[in-house]
């Protein structure tokens, strides 16, 4: 099912408490990034470090690579998302783990690793609470910061078998509940925010601290993370950090900021991801890796409120996932950046300024190969066609204008189209 | 100075009386203006749906020799504006041009309706004509000035869901954010609802219509001509 269909089905039973949802952590970002005299300054200063970064991106995976096996970090290069996942099952295969618990990584569900794990009999547990939800839900995220914004406390009482839908109450129940998968894992996945290429570390922020409980309590410590995730140095990170957590929720700062570096007492991976970010660096759509998942482009898009993450069908939804999803496959979410208004909020909340409205529309040209509207284009050129499509617009009987345009009149009264043009036939 | 009178090739067919007004207004301010008459569209249609032109070529061909070129569309100027063109730094919207070259100001100060301002997305993102809530920046409305008076926003000032494109792939979430922006804007109690861009406010009309909401909707060259139009 494409977009509109599905945000039809998403707006009657949700959209508008989902719309106030969002926009109310809209707001709490706008305060909290205005308490920055100097956002916008330092919006120009992250999104000159990320292109730094885009264009010096295999000379700082090297780099990153040396310092981190001089900390004692085991790194692998992943080209695919399929090499990801067959690094991950040797390594857990070696320690004998038949559980691992799981934080923090929306590169894992970009590779499917859940499900492949479980093909091989090895039982994942998302940790973080938004995504146990989805998980026991036997869904995927539908916001990359808030994966279940989508769902009503009733619905996660549901899931827990309970009557008592508390937030509270259910959130301590939860808490009880992956106490226990804690305790019997063999092994820890997260994610990374950053990795500084200068010292070798890795970089996690998180609100719930389950990445750092995880890690503690494990043996292994796998880190998956995409290249695009690098930072030059150490001093670039106070920058990053301070624009995170308040363009992402409001909060001045992650409740938990942890800097992995030198292991001690377990074994530590990190797997550099590629799977497609080299060839995108040599693409139009380059400019997509500068994207620090702060999830601002989603939560302030006007049709993502109102049409809920799922509705895009890919892992990261929401406007960057307009321009992610095609990419990946140009025929399956081909309506993807059409699901958008150009209203140019997206770039505007960008804390690394990618140029969306350029950019979308350069995605709609990718996918786009409408001949009938390219002849339209050429006789355009010529007002005399000009005024002869003027002509048969008005000759047409209404019925058939309503017809021709028919997602507009389902909803809408045609205009009224007057006899007489300004510049006249 | 050179003016050139820029006609969006959509006012000319769905609602001509708004480059007449434009025209009107330019020329009450003692302006030389032309208005090409081989002209057609900007290309935005075609750039919006992913569809290759060289329509804002044709478009620079025709103006290139004019000092200013108004138009009533925040739209059609932001994608000339966009491109790199010899036009791209003159062409402006209506309310942009009084307010920048002619600096004028409070023009409906003594405007007997109760006016609410739509900031359409291109007039307030794409052009800056005011201070989008996403950016730290001070808070600033050039169309509010040169109306003048008490002029009413919306509470949030998010796309009204016209988009083009995007209004006949979509029409239902379109619809729910038409219906999101008039009741935010009704609910402040003006007597008239306007904008720079005709294509919103056709957007939020032909919803009102629908439903039945009463309310006045039009374009803020119909405003400003009539203000001037009365201390003649
Ligand atoms: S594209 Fe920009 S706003 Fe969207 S998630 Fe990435 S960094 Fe944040």
């Amino acid at each position: 099912m494409k977009h509109y269909k599905l945000a039809i089905k998403f707006y009657k039973e949700k959209g508008p408490r989902h719309d106030k949802n969002l926009w109310n952590i809209r707001q709490k970002r706008d305060k909290a990034i205005k308490e920055i005299d100097k956002w916008e300054q330092l919006r120009t200063k992250a999104s000159e470090i990320k292109e730094y970064v885009i264009e010096h991106l295999e000379e700082l995976i090297e780099e990153f690579t040396k310092n981190a096996k001089k900390q004692g970090i085991e790194v692998y290069y992943a080209k695919t998302k399929q090499e990801h996942n067959e690094i991950i099952l040797k390594l857990l295969k070696e320690k004998k783990a038949k559980k691992v618990v799981k934080s923090k990584s929306m590169l894992t569900e970009e590779c499917d690793l859940n499900e492949f794990l479980k093909e091989n009999k090895i039982e994942v547990i998302d940790t973080d609470l938004g995504e146990r939800i989805v998980q026991l839900r036997g869904e995927k995220p539908s916001h990359i910061v808030l994966p279940a914004i989508h769902t009503t406390k009733e619905e996660v009482a549901k899931i827990l078998n309970e009557t008592n839908s508390d937030p509270t109450y259910l959130t301590h129940k939860m808490r009880k509940l992956l106490r226990e998968e804690f305790l019997t894992s063999k092994a820890a996945i997260t994610g990374a925010n950053f990795l500084i290429a200068d010292k070798g570390f890795a970089v996690v922020c998180t609100n719930e601290g389950n990445a750092d409980l995880g890690v503690t309590l494990n043996k292994l410590h796998i880190i998956s993370v995409g290249i695009d995730k690098l930072l030059p140095s150490i001093k670039d990170l106070g920058i990053f950090l301070r624009m995170l957590a308040r363009n992402a929720t409001g909060q001045k700062i992650t409740t938990y900021t942890t800097i992995f570096g030198k292991p001690t007492n377990q074994k530590r991976v990190i797997i550099l991801v590629d799977n497609g970010r080299i060839k995108r660096k040599k693409s139009e759509f380059k400019e997509t890796l500068k994207c620090i998942r702060c999830s601002a482009c989603l939560t302030t898009c006007p049709v993502f409120r109102r049409s809920g993450g799922h509705a895009y069908r890919y892992i990261i939804p929401g406007p960057i996932g307009s321009l992610l999803a095609p990419l990946v496959d140009k025929e399956e979410y081909k309506d993807l950046p059409f699901a958008c208004t150009l209203c140019g909020s997206c770039e505007m909340v960008c804390p690394v300024k990618i140029p969306f409205s350029k950019q979308l529309i350069n995605m709609r040209k990718y996918v786009t190969k409408n001949k009938i509207m390219k002849i339209a284009e050429k006789s355009i050129h010529s007002d005399k066609t000009f005024k002869l499509f003027s002509l048969i617009l008005r000759l047409t009987p209404k019925p058939l204008l309503q017809k021709a345009f028919k997602e507009w009149s389902k909803y809408k009264k045609l205009p009224n189209i007057p006899q007489k043009r300004f510049i006249s036939l | 100075m050179k003016i050139a009178l820029h006609v969006p090739c959509y006012i000319n067919e769905l609602n001509p009386q708004i480059a007449k007004k434009t025209l009107l207004i330019l020329r009450h301010f003692k302006l030389n203006v032309k208005v090409p008459i081989n002209q057609t569209c900007c290309g935005q249609p075609f750039i919006n749906s992913g569809i290759p032109t060289t329509l804002p070529l044709k478009f620079n061909e025709i103006f290139k020799n004019y000092d200013y070129i108004v138009s009533p569309s925040s739209s059609c100027v932001s994608i000339i504006r966009n491109q790199n063109l010899e036009v791209s730094n003159k062409t402006y919207e209506l309310c942009e041009f009084l307010h920048d070259i002619l600096k004028v100001k409070d023009i409906a100060k003594n405007y007997q309706k109760k006016i609410a301002l739509h900031n359409s997305c291109h007039s307030l993102r794409h052009l800056l004509e005011g201070a989008p809530s996403e950016l730290n920046i001070p808070y600033f409305n050039k169309i509010k000035k040169v109306l003048g008076g008490n002029i009413i926003e919306a509470t949030r000032d998010e796309c009204c869901g016209f988009g083009g494109i995007f209004s006949l792939k979509e029409g239902f979430i379109s619809y729910v954010m038409g219906r999101n922006k008039l009741d935010d804007l009704l609910e402040k109690k003006p007597d008239v609802i306007t904008g720079v861009d005709y294509s919103c406010l056709m957007h939020l009309d032909s919803i009102a219509k629908k439903d039945g909401d009463k309310i006045e909707i039009k374009h803020i060259s119909e405003i400003i001509w009539e203000c001037l139009n009365e201390t003649l």
